[in-house]
């Protein structure tokens, strides 16, 4: 157990451990994390079998990389209990010098005599040290005044403050990672979808995507309404930075997209010999319309939102955004087929490939109507409210590590001959220059004083 | 005045603060560095004014491209050179320092670098924006100056070695001390601005708040760095040209994560 401790508070270790972390970090980086066996293999060729067995394909949640951040927690924690005890004695229990050579032997001292008794020249110190904020402590022994002056004595527990801090975030990303839980729905309007894992169902009431004038995205907005046992409690409009927070779940807006189950379709048809003609007609796939002109019945017979062929030389869709929307139109004369071409939204002189001689109809895709879906997350991590504590720990550690310097002042003072001999020294284990400053400072001014 | 004449008002006071430093460190007049530096505050202004304009010619933080997060980088390290010079007297730096912020401008005003300001995408619109980028980039500023400071006490100490002090200016002691607060600034800022606040936002922005997406990965290397700097320094008791080289490496990492993850990986921070 002993060498155990003596092992895991070597500050030693600590930076060895955190070497290990950071080249492991960087790996992390330079090698695409959570992709696909055959992606790795296209890559890395050989050495993809070594990277999948090795869990670097998820190197920062493989076993070997937790292990280090626990053994780099369990490090942290063993160095900062060995260093308390002694920085809390210190503080809480601190000894008044009484070895004038031991206080002479620090980096900072002064020695000097005043023509005053002990009792007047401990109080124009105990004075001087106060003005300057400075907390006195004093000791009597027989002929002997051992004062001691100190101030910010927290500053000392700065870095286990920042440690304690750390355990608490690491410690919360433990809980987010067992007790978290997270995932998509995708919400049409109207639609009520009962949250997964929770007592209480959500409904999508509108959904709205704002533009800027240029035609980019401003935001999306859902608004939502929280329904627990068939009764709804309250709504609110969710946007990108602003989610909705119901029962220790968080709803994020996280993304939209078209429903492209019944799309309403803009087609404007014309005709090669007659340049005055033009129609429009809004369908849906399925529906026919007849133009009595022509005896002719036209079909929406199939819509795909990002056109291409396919395998086997098929249409199909590539994505579900509407990058190639087109439409497949058929015509039908007294039940015959007589045409069927593609149009494109995209491509209006395109795909007129199929015209014949039975009809000299030109079929533009215009425009088409879709539904849009609103795509939010929902998510349950009970760590976070840990790493925000651990955050101020951490934030506040560091501001007194840096910005709240410890000082001590210790004086021996002894009477001689109607004349008191006075020796100081100061402690400081940063910002020694503006310490040594101050010290000399005030031992100027309690040499100048009368 | 538009914003885009400011800039480039600023960009000639810079040039001409670092003519005046380097004016400096070949003749070894004192009048000369204090030239430079009034050159750099009086730049310092005009490029505040610049940010003020753009900021309310385009509605939004003066840092969500790169043109912008450049120009506001380099104010920044002005701005942080300006207090440490004040403080520490270290005028040596001046001529390398105002040579990265003349580097950053350039960079910034690059035809590479679009510079119309378009309107914010959904995940930028938060005020955690103004906090996340001013405060981390402000934290970088003042570790850029401890890489100089570091790279000088390099120099400083090498020379020292050969020919004794005798030098004017500061000793390879001095910069080693004025490296070490300027870190001792710049890490707890970066850590608020870049670790804590970016944490936060991204739980608002994106329901989690550590996605180990590269650019989060490289500011906790950073981080990292700059915490073995502390460590080996403060309870092992490492200086000078250990400790240099420490902060030499942090610098080239917070570097990386704010220029080379952009470019070279993919990942969440696609933006700036």
């Amino acid at each position: 157990m002993k060498s155990f401790i003596a092992f895991f508070s070597s500050v030693k270790l600590a930076i060895v451990l955190l070497i290990i972390i950071t080249i492991a970090s960087i790996l992390g980086t330079l090698i695409p994390q959570h992709r696909s066996t055959a992606e790795y293999a296209a890559r890395y060729g050989q050495l993809s079998t070594l990277l999948i067995r090795l869990e670097i394909s998820k190197l920062y949640q493989a076993w070997w990389f937790i292990s280090l951040l626990f053994l780099f927690s369990l490090n942290i924690v063993i160095c900062t209990l060995t260093r308390l005890s002694p920085k809390l004695k210190r503080a809480l229990a601190p000894s008044l010098e009484k070895e004038k050579k031991k206080l002479l032997s620090l980096k900072i001292t002064a020695n000097f005599s005043k023509n005053k008794d002990l009792e007047t020249t401990a109080e124009r110190i105990q004075k001087e040290l106060e003005l300057k904020r400075y907390k006195v402590k004093e000791n009597r022994h027989e002929n002997n005044i051992f004062l001691l002056g100190r101030k910010r004595m927290l500053g000392l527990f700065g870095s286990d403050i920042v440690h304690f801090g750390l355990l608490i975030i690491i410690l919360g990303g433990i809980v987010s990672g067992l007790g978290g839980f997270r995932t998509d729905l995708t919400f049409n309007e109207g639609q009520t979808i009962p949250v997964p894992q929770a007592d209480f169902k959500l409904r999508l009431d509108k959904f709205e995507t704002e533009f800027y004038p240029n035609g980019a995205v401003r935001d999306w907005k859902s608004t939502l309404s929280v329904i627990e046992d068939g009764t709804k409690l309250f709504e609110k409009t969710i946007e990108v930075n602003h989610p909705l927070s119901y029962k220790g779940f968080v709803f994020y807006q996280s993304g939209y997209g078209y429903n492209w189950e019944n799309p309403t379709l803009h087609l404007r048809i014309k005709k090669d010999t007659d340049p005055s003609y033009s129609m429009q007609v809004k369908m849906k796939v399925g529906e026919t319309v007849k133009l009595e002109d022509e005896n002719m019945d036209i079909t929406a017979m199939r819509f795909v939102p990002d056109f291409i062929i396919g395998e086997n030389n098929r249409v199909a869709t590539r994505s579900m955004n509407p990058n190639n929307p087109a439409v497949l139109i058929g015509g039908h004369r007294e039940g015959e087929a007589v045409f069927s071409a593609w149009a494109f939204a995209k491509y209006p002189d395109f795909g007129q490939m199929h015209s014949s001689q039975d009809h000299d109809l030109k079929f533009e895709f215009e425009d088409f109507e879709a539904a849009q879906y609103s795509g939010i997350q929902a998510a349950r991590d009970p760590g976070v409210n840990f790493v925000w504590v651990g955050c101020g720990f951490l934030m506040f550690g560091l501001c007194i590590a840096f910005f709240w310097p410890p000082r001590e002042i210790k004086l021996v003072l002894e009477e001689s001959n109607g004349k008191t001999n006075i020796a100081a020294g100061g402690i400081a284990t940063k910002n020694r220059e503006d310490f040594q400053a101050e010290f000399e400072n005030m031992i100027q001014s309690l040499r100048r004083s009368k | 005045m538009t914003e885009s004449t400011l800039f480039l008002i600023t960009f000639i006071l810079y040039i001409l603060a670092a003519f005046f430093y380097f004016a400096y460190l070949f003749s070894r007049k004192e009048t000369l560095a204090g030239i430079g530096y009034k050159f750099a505050i009086v730049g310092l202004i005009m490029h505040s004014v610049a940010l003020v304009l753009r900021t309310i010619e385009s509605g939004h933080a003066p840092f969500t491209n790169m043109y912008e997060s450049l120009s506001f980088l380099a104010w920044s390290a002005v701005m942080a050179y300006v207090i440490i010079e004040g403080k520490f007297k270290i005028r040596k730096a001046g001529p390398y320092f105002m040579l990265i912020v003349i580097g950053l401008m350039a960079l910034a005003s690059s035809p590479l670098m679009p510079k119309e300001a378009t309107p914010l995408i959904p995940a930028l619109q938060s005020y955690w924006l103004w906090l996340h980028v001013s405060v981390t980039l402000i934290g970088e500023a003042f570790f850029a100056i401890g890489f100089i400071t570091s790279i000088l006490y390099l120099v400083a100490d090498s020379r020292e070695k050969n020919r004794g002090t005798g030098k004017p200016g500061l000793t390879s002691e001095q910069f080693d001390a004025v490296s070490y607060k300027c870190i001792a600034v710049g890490f707890p800022l970066f850590t608020l601005g870049g670790l804590v606040f970016g944490m936060v936002w991204a739980y608002n922005a994106w329901g989690r708040y550590w996605s180990w997406d590269p650019k989060e990965t490289w500011s906790l290397i950073t981080w990292f760095v700059f915490a073995l700097y502390l460590h080996t320094r403060i309870v092992m008791g490492w200086k000078g040209r250990r400790s240099a080289f420490i902060a030499v490496l942090g610098f080239l990492a917070a570097l990386f994560t704010y220029f080379g993850v952009n470019y070279l990986l993919s990942g969440l921070h696609s933006y700036a």
